[in-house]
């Protein structure tokens, strides 16, 4: 709507009676009238936020533990953040639902642009777990990608390495312990040069909100 | 915003994120529709924007004001958005993206919703009504089965609030 459109109605309307000040109004008049200013986020935003805020708060290396442990109340105390995570998928590019057994993989601040899933299941030797991912670049010369399977209390396992400078996309990865202890799924970058622990460099996260028995 | 509320939201506490959430989700929405005019990539703007505030609340200063912290946040990360969209739409060139509006008309975007959601429902309505959806005083009056002058009396008092609301919008 044009400012001298917007003037007219608004002046039809009668809402100057009173003494509003017209040359206040003018500023505001166009944004009053606009599409996006009275845009209403989705309630699954809302929703949203929590759960992958709750997934940000699992404590791991170089993890804020005063705010992990805030979180991991909340995970403990909300037992409708699995709900909340379920709302989420079909409505928000982060979590996706595709099936029981896929989980949403999002790029950390690190590698933003990194989106994917990991897809899961149990075999004899304990659980596979397939990364799909675009948008993480290939690892430099000298490091690769660690995928990690993490504990609500903060403990990590390293389910494999990967460094993606060939087609190597699906990954498959393996854990040995049980992934409803270490629902979430990490990928890190690591140094040829560092020891086996997990570096801080958290590049991409999942969670998977329930496990299904192995 | 209460200043307990900001320091438990630096602290990543739940109750504080959704009380934040409910003051400024409208305004970040709003500026994210306003410059990327998606609600899917709206909502994708606004998740991350309070995903990144949380990731960032240690920097803030609980005793400064809240709204122009956010609101630097929530435009970046839609400026970002829409360069990525833009990029893969139509060049690989990210300096010869320019954004559907101005900057200025953002910022106004998100200081019009922050002040129009901080008027009473009834108050707010009577704006909608007039301004977007164009209806007279009469119709609205119709529309809400009640007197005229109650909708003239709602229509000035919002007006004044906004007015008072957005003074520092006028001399910014």
């Amino acid at each position: 709507m044009t400012t001298e459109g917007s003037r007219a109605q608004y002046l039809a309307s009668g809402a100057t009676e009173g003494g509003e000040s017209h040359e206040r109004l003018d500023l505001i008049r166009d944004v009053l009238s606009a599409d996006a200013t009275w845009a209403e986020p989705p309630p699954q935003v809302a929703d949203g936020l929590l759960a992958a805020l709750a997934v940000e708060a699992v404590p791991g290396p170089g993890m804020n533990h005063e705010r992990s442990g805030r979180w991991a109340l909340v995970l403990a105390g909300a037992g409708g953040l699995v709900a909340i995570a379920a709302l989420v998928l079909g409505t928000m590019n982060v979590i996706q639902d595709e099936g029981d057994n896929v989980v949403a993989m999002s790029g950390t601040e690190l590698e933003a642009a990194a989106l994917g899933e990991a897809e899961f299941g149990p075999n004899e030797a304990g659980w596979w777990i397939r990364l799909d991912v675009t948008g993480l670049p290939p690892a430099p010369e000298g490091s690769y990608y660690e995928g990690w399977v993490w504990s609500d209390e903060g403990e990590g396992v390293s389910i494999g390495t990967f460094h993606l400078r060939g087609e190597d996309m699906p990954i498959v990865l393996w854990s040995g312990v049980p992934l409803a202890d270490y629902p979430s799924i990490w990928v890190t970058l690591e140094s040829e040069d560092d020891g086996p622990e997990a570096s801080e460099l958290i590049v991409m996260k999942g969670r998977i909100p329930q496990v299904p028995e192995a | 915003m209460d200043r307990e509320v900001l320091e438990r939201f630096r602290l990543g506490d739940e109750a504080a994120v959704k009380v934040v959430y409910d003051r400024f989700g409208g305004p970040v929405f709003a500026l994210s529709m306003s410059i990327l005019g998606d609600h899917g990539l709206a909502a994708d703007a606004t998740q991350q924007t309070f995903i990144k505030a949380w990731r960032a609340a240690s920097t803030y200063d609980a005793g400064r004001s809240f709204g122009p912290w956010i609101y630097a946040i929530a435009r970046r990360t839609a400026i970002d958005l829409y360069r990525k969209r833009a990029r893969v739409v139509v060049s690989d060139d990210v300096d010869v993206v320019s954004l559907p509006i101005g900057l200025e008309t953002v910022w106004e975007v998100f200081e019009v919703r922050s002040a129009l959601d901080r008027l009473p429902d009834e108050e707010r309505q009577v704006i909608k009504m007039s301004h977007f959806d164009g209806l007279t005083h009469v119709e609205i009056a119709d529309r809400l089965d009640i007197p005229v002058g109650t909708v003239k009396s709602r229509s000035h008092r919002a007006h004044q609030r906004l007015i008072e609301m957005l003074k520092h919008v006028e001399e910014a």
